[in-house]
C-alpha cells in the first residue's frame, strides 16, 4: 500500500489539523506522515495531501491531547512545535499515536526508548533551553517615549514562551520584544494583557530613539560587566560557551 | 543616625567601579531558592532556578549586581583587598544611588537583582543599619519585587539582622576559612563564635518564618531563599577532608542552602599567605564543588569520599569516578532494576539521566542505545552496569584497568588552555599524562561555583 503524506502549514494549527485529518483517515499510522510546508523530495507511489489549517478542529485535537496525555505533556508538544526543526509535526503525530495506545498516556514522555517520543523530548528540550536562555539575556532599551523595547534572534519560534514571564516582571511598564527573524513582535502595554503582532512594520527610526538616561545605563553595565571579571581567572572559551555568541549580538554590554 | 562620609565628588560611575571591583572575589551570588510571581503593584519577581544575565570574561554567571556599600573597613583581615592597611581609594553609596542603580538595571534585564555586601564602616551595628535602610527603600518606596541576597553583618544586633531578613531573599554570612586557627591568624578581628552566631540566628528565624506561614498566610517570610556561606580555598593549609567535613556541618547542623567555594587569589601578597605562583588554586575548587554536589544530590556523605587517610581529592578523577573505583565490589549494577539511589552512584549517571531511566523503564527493557539517547555518558558508565544482565563490551572489573580507561576518556573542566592550565599539577609533572579525565555536570559545577 502506498504511503500517505499530509502537507501541513508550520503552525500549532496546521499540525494538529493534521493530526485530527490522518486519524479520520482510519488507516495504519506507520504508513501516515506529517510533512511541513511544500513537499520536497516527491516520492514515487506516496500520495500527498494538502491540510487546510482549521481553528475549530486543532482546538478538538489539543483538548484531546490535554484530557489524554495530560497537561505536561501538552507543553512538551507545544514547545516542540514551537522549534526550527522540520521532522516536529512527524514526531509529535507519532508521539500522540504512542501515547493514545498506552494503557496510562500521561506517562508518554517517560518513553524515550520510542524515537518519535524521542525527538519530541529533545525539541522541547531545545525550545525551553533557548527561553531559559532568552529570559536572561534579552535586553531592554529604553526609548524616548518611555517604552521598553527589546529585538532578540532566536533560533526557535519562543516569543509566546517568554512573553509571560516578562509580563509578570515588568507589569506596570510598557514594553516590546521585536523576533528579528520572524519579523513578528509582542505588545504589553503596562497593567494589561501582551498580545502578539504579526505582520506589521516596525518602525526602525523609533527604535533607536533612545531616552536621556539609557546609553548611561548601557554604559555603567558595561563598565560594571568589566569590573566583575577576576583577571586571575580570565577564561574566555568558558564565557562563549556559557553565553554562546549568538546572543552576544544583540546585548548591550558586548556593544563594541 | 550618624553622619558617614560620602565623596561627594565622585561619580556613580567611578563608585560602581571600585565597589564592584571590590566585591567580585564573593562568589556566593545566585539568584536561585525562591519562586515568587510578580503581585502586579511593583517591578519584579523571582525564579526558583535562578537565572544568569551575563558572562564575564571569566566565566563566571552575572546575576546580580554585586556590590559592596562601601570598601572603607575597620578590619584587617590579611586575605581580603578591602582591609585597613591597604592603601586604596575608599568610597560608599548612599541608599539612593544603590536603589537607583538596582531599579535601571533591573527594567533593563541585566541583572537578576541585587547583591549587597559590605566593609565594616565605623562599627557593625552602624554598617548593618545602613544595609537594612538600602533594603527598605528598595523594597517600600521603589517596590522592588525581584532577587535581594545581602550580607549578616557578623557582631551586629540581632535585631538589625532580623528586620533587614524580613526584606531580602537570602542572607549570608562567610565563614571564608573552615577552622578557628586559619581565622584567627588571617582575620585577627574576626571570630569564629560571632560569625556562627549570625548564622544560628538566621536559621531559627527561617524555621520560625515556616512555621508563621503555615498558622498566617500572609506572614512576612524572612530569608526566603535560605541562607548560604563562602570559604576561601588555598589561603591556610586545610586539607580538602576538613573542608568537607565543614560543609557538610554547616548542611545538617545549620541547615544552609549552599556553601560556596572560592579559590583563593592572592591580591595583598601577606606574608602570612601562600604564594601561588600558578595561579588560584581551580581544579582544587572544581573538586571541592563536585564533591558538594555528591553530598547535596546523589546522598554522600564527606566520610565516604574522603578520610584521614587519604585527606584530598584525586586530582585525575572526580570525586564520584574515585569512590566507584574503591567500591568496585558494588558493580556492575543492572540498570534496567537498581533502586534509584543506586544508579545516582553509577560515574556518567548524574541526576537527570537516573529520574529518566526510572521513567522510561517502566514502558521497556533499556538498551545501551536507549541509555545514550537518555544521556547517560556511556564512555564511563560501560565499565559500572549491565544492560539485561550483559555488559556493553567484554570489560574487566579491575581498578587499574578501569582507571586507565578513564582516564583517556577527556575531562571536560571549565577552565584550560585561555591562559589557566593545570599549574597546581606541576608537582606531579613526572606522572607523565596527557589525557585529563573526564566528569559528569560540569556544567552544574560550573554554574555552581556561581
Amino acid at each position: 500500500m502506498e504511503e500517505k503524506y499530509l502537507i501541513c502549514e508550520d503552525s500549532l494549527e496546521g499540525i494538529f489539523t493534521g493530526i485530527y485529518k490522518a486519524y479520520s483517515l482510519k488507516e495504519d499510522h506507520s504508513r501516515l506522515h506529517i510533512q511541513i510546508g511544500e513537499e520536497e523530495n516527491l516520492r514515487l507511489f506516496a500520495e500527498y495531501i494538502p491540510i487546510v489549517p482549521d481553528a475549530g478542529t486543532a482546538v478538538r485535537v489539543s483538548r484531546t491531547i490535554q484530557r489524554e496525555l495530560g497537561e505536561e505533556t501538552y507543553i512538551s508538544i507545544c514547545r516542540a512545535l514551537a522549534s526550527m526543526d522540520k521532522q516536529k509535526g512527524e514526531a509529535v503525530y507519532k508521539t500522540v499515536v504512542c501515547g493514545l495506545q498506552m494503557q496510562n498516556g500521561r506517562q508518554v514522555m517517560g518513553n524515550l526508548t520510542n524515537p518519535y517520543v524521542h525527538k519530541v523530548f529533545e525539541l522541547n528540550r531545545g525550545t525551553n533551553n533557548e527561553v531559559l536562555h532568552l529570559m536572561g539575556f534579552l535586553r531592554f532599551q529604553e526609548l524616548e517615549n518611555g517604552i521598553l523595547f527589546s529585538k532578540i534572534g532566536p533560533k526557535n519560534n519562543i516569543l509566546t514562551f517568554l512573553a509571560p514571564h516578562f509580563a509578570d516582571r515588568l507589569s506596570l511598564l510598557n514594553f516590546v520584544i521585536y523576533d528579528d527573524i520572524r519579523g513578528i513582535f509582542v505588545v504589553h502595554p503596562a497593567s494589561k494583557d501582551w498580545y502578539l503582532v504579526t505582520n506589521a512594520e516596525i518602525d526602525s527610526e523609533m527604535m533607536e530613539n533612545y531616552s536621556r538616561e539609557e546609553l548611561e545605563y548601557q554604559e555603567l553595565f558595561t563598565y560594571f560587566c568589566h569590573k566583575i571579571a577576576i583577571k586571575e581567572r580570565k577564561n574566555l572559551n568558558l564565557q562563549r560557551s556559557m553565553l554562546p555568541l549568538r546572543f552576544q549580538e544583540y546585548m548591550v554590554e558586548f556593544r563594541k | 543616625m550618624m553622619n558617614y562620609k560620602v565623596s561627594e565628588e565622585m561619580s556613580v560611575m567611578e563608585k560602581l567601579g571600585i565597589l564592584t571591583d571590590a566585591a567580585k572575589y564573593d562568589v556566593a551570588c545566585t539568584s536561585s531558592g525562591v519562586d515568587r510571581k510578580g503581585s502586579g503593584s511593583g517591578m519584579g519577581n523571582t525564579v526558583a532556578g535562578g537565572i544568569c544575565h551575563s558572562f564575564s570574561a571569566d566565566g563566571r554567571c552575572i546575576s546580580l549586581l554585586k556590590i559592596l556599600f562601601t570598601n572603607e573597613c575597620i578590619y584587617d583581615c590579611k586575605y581580603c583587598i578591602n582591609r585597613k592597611s591597604n592603601d586604596v581609594v575608599r568610597t560608599s553609596f548612599t541608599p539612593d544611588e544603590v536603589c537607583e542603580l538596582t531599579m535601571g538595571f533591573y527594567k533593563r534585564n541585566y541583572i537578576e537583582g541585587l547583591f549587597l555586601s559590605s566593609g565594616i564602616l565605623y562599627n557593625p551595628d552602624f554598617t548593618m543599619e545602613l544595609i537594612y535602610q538600602t533594603l527598605y527603600k528598595l523594597r517600600r518606596e521603589h517596590r522592588f519585587q525581584g532577587y535581594i541576597h545581602v550580607k549578616a553583618i557578623p557582631g551586629a544586633d540581632p535585631f538589625l539582622i532580623q528586620k533587614t531578613g524580613l526584606l531580602a531573599d537570602r542572607m549570608s554570612v562567610n565563614l571564608e576559612l573552615p577552622t578557628a586557627e586559619g581565622l584567627s591568624r588571617l582575620a585577627p578581628n574576626k571570630h569564629r563564635k560571632n560569625i556562627l552566631a549570625p548564622m544560628r540566628q538566621i536559621q531559627n528565624g527561617i524555621k520560625s518564618s515556616k512555621n508563621e506561614i503555615v498558622l498566617y498566610k500572609n506572614a512576612p517570610r524572612f530569608v526566603p531563599a535560605g541562607q548560604s556561606t563562602q570559604l576561601i580555598v588555598g589561603a591556610t593549609p586545610e586539607n580538602d577532608y576538613q573542608l568537607m567535613t565543614v560543609a557538610e556541618n554547616l548542611y545538617e547542623k545549620f541547615e544552609l542552602k549552599r556553601v560556596f567555594y572560592s579559590a583563593f587569589v592572592n591580591v595583598n601578597e601577606d606574608k602570612e599567605l601562600p604564594a601561588l605562583p600558578g595561579g588560584p588554586p581551580l581544579l582544587r575548587e572544581h573538586r571541592l564543588y563536585q564533591a558538594d554536589w555528591l553530598l547535596r544530590f546523589y546522598g554522600f556523605k564527606a566520610g565516604e569520599l574522603l578520610s584521614e587517610a587519604r585527606p584530598n581529592f584525586n586530582i585525575l578523577l572526580d570525586p564520584k569516578a574515585d569512590w566507584a573505583l574503591r567500591h568496585l565490589e558494588m558493580f556492575p549494577v543492572e540498570v534496567n532494576r537498581a533502586d534509584y539511589q543506586l544508579l545516582l552512584r553509577i560515574p556518567g549517571i548524574g541526576v537527570k539521566s537516573a529520574q529518566r531511566i526510572v521513567m522510561a523503564r517502566r514502558s521497556s527493557f533499556l538498551s545501551f542505545p536507549d541509555l545514550k539517547k537518555i544521556g547517560v555518558v556511556l564512555k564511563r558508565a560501560l565499565y559500572f552496569i549491565t544492560c539485561n544482565g550483559k555488559m556493553m563490551y567484554n570489560t574487566k572489573i579491575e581498578e587499574d584497568y578501569i582507571t586507565r580507561n578513564l582516564l583517556t576518556v577527556k575531562e571536560k573542566l571549565p577552565f584550560d588552555k585561555d591562559g589557566i592550565t593545570y599549574k597546581q599539577l606541576s608537582l606531579f609533572d613526572d606522572v607523565g599524562f596527557t589525557m585529563q579525565p573526564n566528569i559528569i555536570d560540569t556544567h552544574k559545577a560550573v554554574l555552581g561555583q556561581m
